[in-house]
């Protein structure tokens, strides 16, 4: 966690050591109590809704408890049949990291590619800003999900608009080879919301950077590589690290798509869908806790990996001082 | 998180204070995991009642119109009640189970009988039955039994469904084969349906026509399938009444009449989400197996030519059963046993209410009100109620005791171990194996 | 490649991206008008007549309950769940953006933490604990954590928001005497408009969408949401009526659609000034 908290505001001034305070150039210390009350919603928020019921969990994770009967204490057999005995168990981590393998960079080419060209649109912005996010705004709806359905079902208009383009693949949401596809799809349609932080993290590059190269003579994809990409790096680590972080807990879109039970033959079963069915359908909650920590664990590391990585791809503008 | 490097100031540090307030209120939360209170007795001055079922609209605005009724007739008591969609009612009621936060009185699906009444989260309904409370006497006893887990009523039926057939009766007439009659056998089935397939018909979008749905994914079909043949889904409530060498059976026989193109292919099966979107809706198929409620939809969807029909038997033996379509029972911990009780003994047994409910969920299992409601049933309403009682006539055996809990879980497993089977991911023989071992697993625990 | 292309060729491909990125909502909005015998059997997308009747039928609302009803429920738990994340992760975040406190890094690095959770672990014993204050089938569930800051997603949106603000406005009011509060109320919160107005317009959002919490929680059909309704027109279980469903579809998402034509020009607003850097 040390890492994510380098991103901490002013993080200089948290690792004192014991004489730091000595150093310090502010002669009167600050008083502690208004930061208290400033926090004191999220830290009842933090303890009552977050910490406590993780802690629960946490300690349901080492029982057999089935939501009916007194959770009863059985060590890690969850967690040891979760990883040597249960082929779903990986079955679902092998479909979920082909999710955010191809979900991920997917959406973010789109968002950044419909930011691109945004950019340049000065008439019509506000419509095509709103068009291009309508998706977004609605992807997560009951409804949208029904019409995904329909659409790539054989006789939808998927398949047909394929067919006749000489590809026949007949209906996806029916076909294990495909249907995680269908939901991959989905996700990617809503590109929306990294879209409109590229954009933003475009219009803050300074003209005179683009102006400069282009006196030096370079071209539009010269521009791209030179100046866009280094001055969007820390825009898109952050849409990378939401994205992965969103992607790896994905469970609506593969709910709605899959009619709920992760199929067919299990080709929808993400994680947090098996997590799911672990502990509602199949009433196996300390099983379900179980993989929920796993999750936890395995986010986490990815997340610090990520943070670990950035410093050597990240440019930040504005790193003096910090 | 890092450690503090060294203690500063206050000995009892503020994180330690922290950890064990933390600790307690776990302690209190995970105490209260099961929590059940007592029950206690009272008048009926100001009390309020939740009930809650799954459902659709028409069945909402009828159990209102009933309930509404019970409230004039009982002075005192309000009713609240609410319905979901069956997929969320079931998460919603284990959730409000574990929460302790359970409706007093609750519509409940056959396969949460056992782990309900097993948890003690319904009341035994024995003592309410005892003193006429609840009436039953209307009820054919072995079907009241379908409630009872361990020697004890923990819930009654709310209505009476049996599988069946449904099937379009001008495909098997230009098909030439005849009218499907209870003692019609699976040999019989796979015939009509290789004959169908022969005719070459194409669908609405030029795809062959085929006999029937693919059930091999169904367990409802299974069961039919396992009981005309003698055997039973579940010995007990820890062990499977079937072997591998009956669902390899099953698996290959359904796996080889698809492959011969006699029944739907595997894609249309899969994408299938309701009976619009199954091949019989589009088309793809002349018949389905279902369930005698939902027939009447097929009727208005597909016309006048569907028809309700048994499933196939093995030498003449049927393997359906009278099953409870839903149960209702009472939250143990409902702080009004007494009105609870009422309530639900004005929905099954008061005349009034039985005309209000009429067949929304399904065959009433009081015998007077089916026969009463049953005088006003006219086309696809009317020939389910025939069916049933033709079915009754021919013979059927008694219905099981309510299933394992595990049974749930076993039920997604089998469609979704057949569905390997459909797309060549894995053989009968193997699908079979993993689905016994997957539901052993689920049994023993 | 001469001016003219140049000007409409973004706006060429731009129209053509939104022709494939649009159909899905044109699909929805005809096929709410398709009589029922079209809605799964036609290929066609428009319908061969206009089906108003879908509307009637829906607008007739679910379980006897009103559809301007469930909208209104609906709107009522949206707004309060804007103002409480509002207020309350604007709090933290300012703490965490300007204030020293011991274990700031520590809690810092929590709430960001919080993040990855996936919330079906903690749904159970959530559920337990609003069950014991008793106060299951009421709007509190869905709203109150949204006053205790628990969105880890905003806190962090606007904190990084603060910290893009100069400095010296919020130190000249502390020289002039202004307490932490006064500063925050009166120099930091004006100057975070425009994260506050995300904030406010993704959990419009996002809470008009939710369903499992509505699910879990709501009881009583008269408190039920749009979506919870739309969820019990779509039950299997029964012959589904698919033009009023898809009218339906369309009634529950019409506010939001509103709401952001409203609202859009903000949103870039607030997030290109909101200094979103990572």
């Amino acid at each position: 966690m040390r890492t994510l908290s380098t991103k901490a505001p002013e993080s200089a001034d948290g690792t004192t050591g014991p004489r730091a305070p000595s150093r310090r150039r502010r002669p009167v210390r600050e008083k502690q109590w208004p930061a208290y009350v400033f926090l004191s919603p999220w830290m009842i928020g933090a303890g009552v809704v977050t910490l406590l019921p993780m802690a629960v969990s946490l300690y349901l994770s080492f029982t057999d408890y089935n939501l009916f009967d007194a959770p009863n204490w059985v060590g890690l057999r969850n967690y040891a049949e979760m990883l040597f005995e249960d082929p779903r168990y990986w079955r679902s981590v092998g479909t979920t990291l082909l999710y955010v393998l191809v979900a991920v960079p997917l959406k973010l080419i789109l968002a950044l590619g419909a930011a691109m060209l945004l950019k340049n649109l000065n008439r019509g912005r506000g419509f095509y800003r709103s068009a291009f996010y309508a998706p977004s705004l609605l992807g997560a709806s009951m409804s949208i999900a029904l019409v995904w359905r329909a659409l790539f079902n054989d006789g939808g208009t998927v398949p047909d608009v394929l067919a006749a383009l000489g590809i026949d693949t007949g209906g996806w949401v029916g076909n294990p080879h495909l249907a995680v596809y269908t939901v991959v799809l989905l996700t990617v349609w809503q590109f929306g919301a990294p879209m409109v932080i590229f954009l933003a993290g475009l219009q803050q590059i300074s003209p005179d950077l683009y102006e400069a190269a282009a006196l030096d003579g370079a071209g539009p994809w010269r521009q791209f590589v030179a100046v866009t990409v280094p001055m969007l790096s820390p825009v898109v680590f952050f849409n990378l690290v939401l994205e992965i972080i969103n992607s790896f807990q994905v469970f609506t879109p593969a709910f709605a798509v899959s009619s709920g039970d992760g199929g067919p033959a299990d080709s929808t079963l993400f994680y947090t869908l098996f997590l799911y069915e672990r502990g509602f359908t199949a009433s196996h909650m300390g099983y379900a806790a179980a993989m929920a920590w796993l999750l936890l664990l395995a986010v986490g590391v990815i997340t610090l990996i990520l943070f670990r990585t950035s410093r050597s791809w990240v440019f930040y503008a504005d790193e003096e001082g910090r | 998180m890092p450690e503090p490097r060294s203690a500063r100031r206050r000995p009892p540090s503020r994180r330690a204070v922290l950890t064990a307030a933390t600790a307690g209120l776990a302690t209190v939360l995970v105490s209260t995991l099961t929590g059940c209170s007592a029950a206690d007795g009272g008048t009926s001055q100001g009390v309020t009642l939740t009930f809650s079922w799954w459902g659709n609209d028409n069945r909402a605005e009828r159990t209102d119109e009933a309930v509404r009724l019970f409230e004039k007739e009982h002075p005192g008591v309000t009713v609240r009640t609410s319905n979901s969609d069956f997929g969320s009612y079931l998460q919603k009621l284990a959730t409000q189970a574990a929460g302790g936060g359970m409706p007093d009185v609750a519509q409940l699906d056959y396969r949460q009988i056992s782990r309900y009444a097993g948890s003690g989260a319904l009341m035994p309904l024995g003592e309410a039955i005892g003193n006429k409370t609840i009436r039953t006497d209307e009820i054919d006893q072995q079907f009241l039994r379908t409630g009872s887990y361990e020697g004890g009523q923990y819930a009654l039926p709310m209505g009476r469904g049996i599988t069946g057939y449904a099937y379009d009766s001008a495909l098997y007439a230009k098909a030439g084969v005849p009218t499907p009659q209870p003692s019609w056998t699976w040999q019989d089935w796979e015939n009509a349906n290789k004959k169908i397939a022969a005719l070459g018909l194409k669908s609405p979008d030029g795809r062959p026509v085929t006999g029937a749905n693919d059930g091999g994914g169904n367990q409802d079909v299974f069961e039919t399938w396992l009981r005309s043949r003698g055997g039973q889904l579940y010995a007990s409530q820890t062990r499977l009444g079937f072997t591998e060498d009956d669902l390899a059976e099953f698996w290959a026989f359904c796996d080889r009449l698809r492959r011969e193109g006699a029944i739907a292919a595997a894609e249309d099966t899969t994408q299938a989400n309701s009976t619009e979107t199954s091949p019989i809706g589009r088309g793809l198929a002349a018949a389905d197996f279902t369930w005698d409620a939902p027939f009447p939809g097929y009727a208005k969807l597909l016309g006048e030519s569907t028809h309700f029909a048994p499933v196939p038997s093995t030498n003449g033996r049927a393997g359906s059963y009278f099953k409870p379509s839903m149960l209702v029972g009472i939250s143990a911990n409902t702080k009004h046993p007494k009105e609870a009780a009422q309530l639900i003994d004005f929905l099954l047994n008061d005349p009034r209410a039985g005309d209000i409910l009429g067949f929304t969920r399904s065959t009433p299992p009081n015998r007077v009100i089916a026969a009463n409601v049953s005088k006003t049933l006219k086309g696809p309403e009317l020939e389910i109620y025939q069916y049933a009682q033709t079915m009754e006539k021919y013979g059927l055996a008694a219905p099981p005791t309510a299933p394992p809990p595990g049974d749930l879980p076993i039920n997604t497993a089998f469609k979704r171990n057949y569905q390997r089977v459909m797309f060549g991911l894995a053989t009968p023989r193997q699908a079979a194996r993993e689905l016994i071992e997957e539901a052993n697993r689920e049994l023993r625990s | 490649m001469n001016i003219a292309t140049k000007r409409w060729m973004p706006h060429t491909i731009a129209l053509v991206g939104l022709l494939v990125l649009l159909y899905p909502l044109a699909w929805l909005l005809a096929t709410s008008l398709k009589p029922a015998d079209e809605v799964v059997t036609s290929l066609d997308l428009w319908p061969s007549y206009l089906e108003w009747s879908n509307y009637t039928t829906a607008l007739e609302g679910v379980s006897g309950v009103s559809v301007t009803r469930l909208l209104s429920n609906t709107l009522l738990i949206a707004v309060g769940c804007v103002i409480g994340n509002v207020l309350s992760c604007s709090l933290a975040a300012y703490a965490f953006a300007r204030l020293r406190f011991r274990m700031r890094k520590a809690m810092f690095a929590f709430m960001v933490a919080t993040l990855m959770l996936p919330h079906h672990v903690v749904l159970i014993p959530q559920y337990i604990i609003f069950n014991r204050l008793g106060l299951v089938d009421t709007y509190w569930p869905l709203i109150l954590p949204k006053f205790l800051a628990t969105e880890a997603f905003f806190v962090f949106l606007i904190v990084q928001f603060m910290r893009g603000l100069p400095r010296e406005l919020e130190e000249s009011a502390r020289i002039d005497g202004c307490g932490p509060f006064r500063t925050y109320w009166a120099i930091t919160l004006p100057l975070s408009r425009p994260a506050l107005i995300t904030t406010a317009i993704f959990t419009f959002i996002w809470s008009w969408n939710d369903f499992f919490t509505q699910m879990i929680y709501l009881f009583a059909p008269e408190n039920f949401t749009i979506t919870l309704a739309l969820s019990n027109f779509v039950d299997q279980s029964s012959t589904s009526a698919y033009g009023p469903m898809f009218a339906m579809s369309v009634i529950s998402v019409l506010p939001i659609v509103l709401f952001f034509f409203v609202f859009q020009r903000y949103l870039v607003q607030g997030v290109a000034t909101s200094g979103l850097k990572g």
